[in-house]
């Protein structure tokens, strides 16, 4: 009998409510939503890799990649083709791309233009997670981070689909990390739904204690940069929101040094 | 139940900070305190002691000094939280009940050198035996002083020693291989990348035919003012929906039988 009401107890969390939604017309290609960042501090870079020709081998000349950019509130508002070469790295600077009118933080997905038949054949859809990079204030490095989100499709008449589920009830997701005193945050969130989030992001104390929140209705395909700077020790983050999974990309400035990880 | 390594590099100290509280409201509701046990390997069996107990949501960093009286210098510690203690010995890897899976039940897993740090939010897992690894990793950053390294970072449920080969190539020239390096299993297996005539616009592709790992990517300037950290997706991420595991298995097919075979 207790297993039981556990079980249904879970189902209202997982019933009906996936983390990502298939895509409705087969093989579209899909994309995290990354955050790119543009301005006289930060720069943005994406590693772009032929990944049909990982698959389907080098006989894929003429291919590209279309590139499509959103700003915070999630318009759309350019799109580049990028011709791609099997078996080569391209570091795309982004920067030079977004130019500087259309705010400091959006995000961009990337649709490869080919799916694999091989692919096809068992029901998938190629998903762009790739590698990101930011630079911080002209640094000889940059900091790598993965995509994690598999958050828009690409139909064949060019639509786009957003494909994040929504919860019945509202969840948390509590950010495992503890945050420094010495650092500066800023917590990227995306919206891969198409219903507008309120999205409220708490900074609890050590023992619990809400320290401070903020509150954040955030338009499908939109994102935003939640600034922190903690004034206690071991403080953390909450995000409370409908939201599957409303995990944050995690920038932390010490100094003059930058890092940045998924939550 | 997963585990927390405490990872080592070149240059830097690995630090592990452990949180016990789970990442959502929704999957693991309990609010008890647990155990944070130690783990490693010694003299070809799991040896376990417990550090302490941690309170419902604290959270508590631990760095290589504060293991090394237990852990040998060449073995990998593995924190853990759970209910009770581990066993002081056990022929095969303790394991625990508890976890999360959206997310998994995380730790921050760092490197910090004398002038900054780098992490990511990890966790670590026992890999099937004998297992495989196909990865194609775009991180080498190149420039005056720039270091790049790969940590190979494996786990398996037996402490029996053994070693596989980690090979790298330029996946333009897969004919010809450009590095060669032993790793070890229960280890974190330090691989120097630079050296090997990969430019920035070559794409390495990383095998290991028989030993499954995290490949995680270090790049560091000489002084270590500058640290990035970084892994690499499984095959398998590449795709969405659909037999994507089959996927996984086809491409690691596809590029075991080019690698090396011009």
């Amino acid at each position: 009998m207790k297993r039981h009401i556990e079980r249904l107890r879970r189902a209202t969390w997982t019933y009906k409510q996936p983390l990502t939604r298939v895509p409705a017309i087969a093989g579209a290609p899909v994309s995290d939503l990354f955050v790119w960042r543009n301005s006289e501090e930060w720069e943005t870079f994406f590693e772009l890799t032929d990944l049909p020709a990982l698959f389907a081998g080098p006989d894929s000349a003429g291919r590209n990649v279309a590139i499509v950019f959103f700003d915070a509130a999630g318009y759309s508002f350019s799109e580049k083709t990028v011709e791609i070469t099997p078996g080569r790295r391209n570091t795309l600077a982004l920067s030079a791309i977004i130019g500087n009118v259309h705010g400091a933080a959006g995000t961009f997905s990337v649709f490869h233009t080919h799916t694999p038949q091989s692919l096809r054949a068992l029901g998938s859809h190629l998903a762009e997670r790739g590698y990101v990079s930011y630079r911080y204030r002209g640094a000889p490095l940059r900091a790598y981070v993965h995509g994690n989100l598999d958050a828009i499709a690409r139909l064949p008449d060019q639509s786009l689909q957003l494909l994040g589920g929504q919860s019945f009830r509202l969840r948390e997701y509590h950010l495992q990390h503890s945050l420094d005193m010495q650092c500066c945050y800023e917590l990227g969130i995306v919206n891969p739904t198409s219903k507008k989030q309120r999205i409220v992001c708490r900074t609890l104390s050590a023992n619990g204690n809400t320290l401070g929140s903020h509150v954040l209705d955030l338009a499908p395909c939109g994102s935003h940069l939640f600034k922190v700077a903690p004034k206690r020790v071991q403080q953390r983050i909450v995000m409370r929101s409908r939201l599957i999974m409303a995990r944050p990309l995690v920038f932390r400035v010490q100094n003059q040094t930058m890092d940045v990880f998924h939550g | 139940m997963s585990f927390y390594p405490v990872l080592a590099a070149p240059g830097c100290i690995g630090q592990t900070t452990l949180y016990n509280f789970p990442p959502n409201n929704w999957e693991d509701t309990r609010k008890e305190s647990r155990c944070v046990n130690l783990t490693w390997v010694q003299d070809r069996v799991w040896c376990s002691v417990t550090l302490g107990e941690l309170a419902f949501g604290a959270m508590q960093a631990y760095a290589r000094s504060d293991v090394v009286a237990y852990v040998p210098e060449d073995a990998l510690p593995l924190l853990s939280l759970a209910s009770s203690s581990f066993p002081e010995r056990s022929e095969t890897l303790p394991m625990g009940t508890h976890g999360t899976h959206m997310p998994n039940w995380r730790a921050t897993l760092s490197l910090v050198s004398p002038l900054a740090s780098t992490c990511y939010q990890g966790e670590l897992d026992p890999f099937p035996v004998p297992g495989s690894l196909l990865t194609f990793a775009p991180f080498m950053q190149f420039g005056p002083g720039v270091e790049n390294y790969m940590l190979f970072l494996n786990l398996e449920k037996s402490a029996q020693a053994r070693t596989s080969t980690v090979e790298i190539y330029d996946s333009a020239v897969p004919g010809r291989r450009r590095g060669s390096f032993e790793v070890r299993n229960n280890a974190v297996s330090v691989v120097s990348l630079d050296g090997m005539g990969i430019g920035p616009e070559n794409l390495p592709v990383t095998i290991c035919k028989d030993m499954s790992g995290i490949p995680l990517y270090l790049s560091k300037t000489a002084d270590g003012a500058c640290l990035s950290l970084e892994h690499t997706h499984p095959p398998a991420s590449y795709v969405i929906h659909g037999k994507r595991w089959d996927a996984q298995k086809f491409l690691k097919k596809e590029w075991f039988a080019k690698l090396g075979q011009a």
